[in-house]
C-alpha cells in the first residue's frame, strides 16, 4: 500500500465536492480533503474559512487556524465571522462544509464539546475531559446544503449515542431534525478512516456503504459502537489513483497524513 | 502635515489599571486561537492581578489560556475553546475540567450575533443555529436546567411559526481589541479577518485598542473605507509591538510555533503556569523588556513572514517611535504611575 489510511479519508472525502460548489473548510484534516479536491478535480470550487477568508489557497503547510498567515497570504478578501458563517453559511448559500467529530453516532450526531463518559443526567456538571466546544461546526451543521463528517473509525468515538451534540446530524433520526427547519440539509455521508457510512433516507441511521480496500466489514463492525447496519450491496472503495495522491501530497506538503497515527 | 486629532495613546499598564477591574465582564478582539488577539492587554492583568474574570472570547485564545490557568476567570463564555492546529488548550481545559472556571458554550456564529444584539441594542437576536443541540439544551450557569430555559430560549417565528433561538446580548464592561493599526486618536485599520471586532467595539461598554503600530491620522484620511473602528468608540490607545505573541498578526508577524507549543505546554501544570508567569510575564512589562524576551532574532523571523507585504500600502504613515513615546508620556498618569 503506497498511501496511509489518513490519505484515503481524505481522498474519499474529497472526491464528494463538486466542482464550482461553495464550500467551507476548517483546520486540519477537513482543509487538506477539501484543498485536495480543488487541486485535483473540482478547481473551481469557492473555498472558504469561518473566520471570512476567501479567494486564498494555504502556503508553506497546512494553516494552524482559519485566519493563520499561510491562509492570508493570497486572499482577495477578508471580512468576519459573522459573513462567513452567517451571511453566507446561516443563509443557506454554502454548498457543502467539513466537520471532524471526538464522537459521532447512528443518527450522526458529533459531539466536540466533553467526553462525560456516557450520558450527563440532569445537572450539567464539568466533563471528564474538555475538548474544543462547537466553534464554527454547530453553524455549518444547520446551515450547509450538506456536509461530511471525519472521523477516525474507533469504537469509543462511533457510540451509540454522543455524549453531548455539539453539532446535530439528524437527531433521534427520522423526521427529528426536520422539526427544527434548518436551512441545511444534513450529513451527507461520515467518512472514516475504515470507510464511508450514509444516512437511511427514511430512518436517517447510518449504515455501511463501502470500505476501504484495507479494510473489511468485519472490522469495521468491531470498531463501531452501535450495531452498524451492512448495506447489501457494500463495495469496497477505489484506491487512491497516481493523480489523487499527487494532489493530495501538494497539498499536504509537510506530510501530516503520512505520518503513523 | 501631520493631521493629529486627540491623543488617546496611553502606556498599556495605566490602561489596566484605569479600565480593567476585578469581577468584569471582560471581552479581548479578535479573540482568534492563533491570530489577532490583545494578549500583551492579558498579561498586564496577570501582573496587575486582576481577576475573578468574566471572560467573553469569541473563541479561546492564548490569553484566555493563560487567564484561566494562573486562576484570574471564574466564567467564561466562548464559541471554541481550543488552539486549533496547536491542539486542546491546556489551561482553559485544566480549569474547566476541575470546576474552577464556569464555561458556557456557543457556536462561533452565535457569539457573533450575539455581540451585534449588543451593538444594536437589541433584547435578543434571533437564529436558528445552536438550537436541537446540546449547546441549547445544556447551560453550565444554570446546571440543574434541563433542557435550558434561561440559556437560548426557543421562540416562534411570527411569521412562518417555525422555531428559532432567542440569543442574550453581550455587552461587556470592557473590550481590549488588538489591531494592526491605529492612529493616536483610536481610529483602527485591520489586516486579516476582522472576525467580530466591528461588534465588538459596538457592543462594548468601553474599548481600548492596542496596536502594533500607529499611524499618522493622516493614512486614515487615505483608506477611510478601511477604518472598521473609528476614534470616537474609543476610550484609549496602546502601543505595543507584538501584542498578540506568540500568535499572529497578519501583515505585522507571523506566529512563533515555539512559543505557542511551549506556552500551551506549560499552562498545562500549576507549576508550569507558575513558571511560565515568572519567566515571560512578570519580566515583560515594558515595551524593552517584552521585546527583548521574544528575541531580536525571532522578532525578525517573524516580521518577515509570507503576509508582511500587506503592511506595505500603510509603511509611510508609521509615526517614528520617539513620537509615539512623546504622544504616550503627555497623557502618563504620573499620580497613579507614583502610587503603583
Amino acid at each position: 500500500m503506497n498511501y496511509t489510511r489518513q490519505e484515503m479519508m481524505a481522498i474519499a472525502t474529497g472526491r464528494e465536492i463538486r466542482d464550482g460548489e461553495l464550500a467551507i473548510f476548517g483546520v486540519g484534516l477537513s482543509m487538506l480533503a477539501g484543498f485536495f479536491a480543488i487541486a485535483h478535480h473540482a478547481p473551481n470550487v469557492r473555498a472558504m474559512t469561518e473566520g471570512g477568508i476567501y479567494g486564498a489557497t494555504p502556503i508553506g503547510g497546512l494553516p494552524w487556524g482559519i485566519e493563520c498567515n499561510r491562509i492570508s497570504a493570497n486572499a482577495t478578501s477578508f471580512t468576519s465571522g459573522l459573513d462567513a458563517l452567517g451571511c453566507l453559511v446561516a443563509s443557506g448559500r454554502c454548498d457543502i462544509g467539513i466537520i471532524g467529530a471526538a464522537q459521532v453516532d447512528r443518527f450522526g450526531n458529533v459531539n466536540t464539546t466533553g467526553i462525560w463518559g456516557g450520558e450527563i443526567g440532569a445537572h450539567y456538571g464539568p466533563p471528564k475531559t474538555r475538548l474544543t466546544g462547537s466553534g464554527g461546526a454547530n453553524d455549518i451543521a444547520v446551515g450547509c446544503k450538506r456536509y461530511l463528517i471525519m472521523a477516525s473509525h474507533e469504537k469509543k468515538r462511533f457510540v451509540e449515542r454522543v455524549d453531548y451534540i455539539s453539532s446535530p446530524g439528524y437527531l433521534d433520526g427520522g423526521n427529528a431534525r426536520a422539526a427544527y427547519g434548518f436551512v441545511g440539509g444534513g450529513p451527507s455521508a461520515i467518512i472514516t478512516t475504515l470507510g464511508i457510512l450514509r444516512p437511511d433516507l427514511l430512518s436517517k441511521e447510518f449504515f455501511l456503504e463501502a470500505y476501504f480496500a484495507f479494510s473489511s466489514v468485519d472490522e469495521i463492525l468491531a470498531d463501531t459502537g452501535w450495531n452498524l447496519r451492512v448495506s447489501p450491496t457494500v463495495s469496497i472503495v477505489a484506491e487512491p489513483s497516481d493523480a489523487e495522491l499527487l494532489a493530495l501530497r501538494s497539498v499536504d506538503v509537510t506530510g501530516m497524513l503520512r505520518r503513523a497515527a | 502635515m501631520t493631521t493629529h486629532t486627540r491623543n488617546k495613546l496611553i502606556p498599556l499598564a495605566d490602561a489596566v489599571r484605569r479600565f480593567a477591574f476585578s469581577g468584569m465582564q471582560y471581552a479581548s478582539g479578535a479573540a482568534l486561537p492563533v491570530g489577532s488577539d490583545a494578549i500583551a492587554f492579558g498579561r498586564e492583568l496577570v501582573r496587575q492581578s486582576v481577576g475573578d474574570l468574566h471572560a467573553i472570547f469569541h473563541a479561546n485564545t492564548q490569553q484566555l489560556n493563560l487567564l484561566c490557568a494562573v486562576g484570574a476567570v471564574a466564567k467564561a463564555e466562548c464559541g471554541f475553546t481550543g488552539l486549533e492546529g496547536f491542539g486542546f488548550a491546556n489551561g482553559l481545559r485544566r480549569s474547566v475540567e476541575s470546576g474552577q472556571v464556569v464555561l458556557e458554550d456557543y457556536s462561533n456564529l452565535a457569539m457573533a450575533v450575539r455581540l451585534l444584539a449588543g451593538a444594536m441594542n437589541w433584547p435578543f437576536a434571533p437564529a436558528t443555529v445552536n438550537i436541537g443541540s446540546d449547546v441549547e439544551r445544556r447551560s453550565a450557569f444554570a446546571p440543574n436546567e434541563y433542557p435550558a430555559q434561561s440559556k437560548i430560549p426557543i421562540i416562534q417565528d411570527p411569521f412562518t411559526g417555525r422555531p428559532l433561538g432567542a440569543f442574550s446580548p453581550l455587552k461587556p464592561d470592557l473590550a481590549a481589541i488588538h489591531v494592526p493599526l491605529a492612529d493616536p486618536a483610536g481610529n483602527a485599520i485591520m489586516l486579516g479577518t476582522e472576525w467580530s471586532r466591528f461588534e465588538l467595539s459596538r457592543a462594548a461598554k468601553r474599548v481600548i485598542l492596542i496596536a502594533d503600530c500607529i499611524v499618522d491620522t493622516a493614512c486614515m484620511r487615505q483608506f477611510p473605507n478601511l477604518v472598521r473602528i473609528p476614534d470616537l468608540l474609543v476610550e484609549a490607545v496602546v502601543w505595543w509591538p507584538f501584542t498578540a505573541w506568540p500568535q499572529a498578526s497578519p501583515g505585522v508577524y507571523d506566529g512563533d510555533e515555539a512559543h505557542m507549543k511551549l506556552m500551551n505546554q506549560m499552562l498545562g501544570s500549576e507549576d508550569g503556569t507558575r513558571e511560565y508567569v515568572e519567566r515571560f510575564v512578570t519580566p515583560a512589562g515594558q515595551r524593552e523588556s517584552y521585546l527583548e524576551l521574544i528575541g531580536a532574532e525571532t522578532i525578525a523571523r517573524l516580521s518577515a513572514g509570507p503576509t508582511a507585504f500587506l503592511l506595505d500600502p500603510y509603511r509611510r504613515w508609521l509615526l517614528p517611535d520617539a513620537t509615539v513615546r512623546e504622544l504616550e508620556a503627555a497623557n502618563t498618569d504620573k499620580s497613579e504611575r507614583l502610587a503603583a
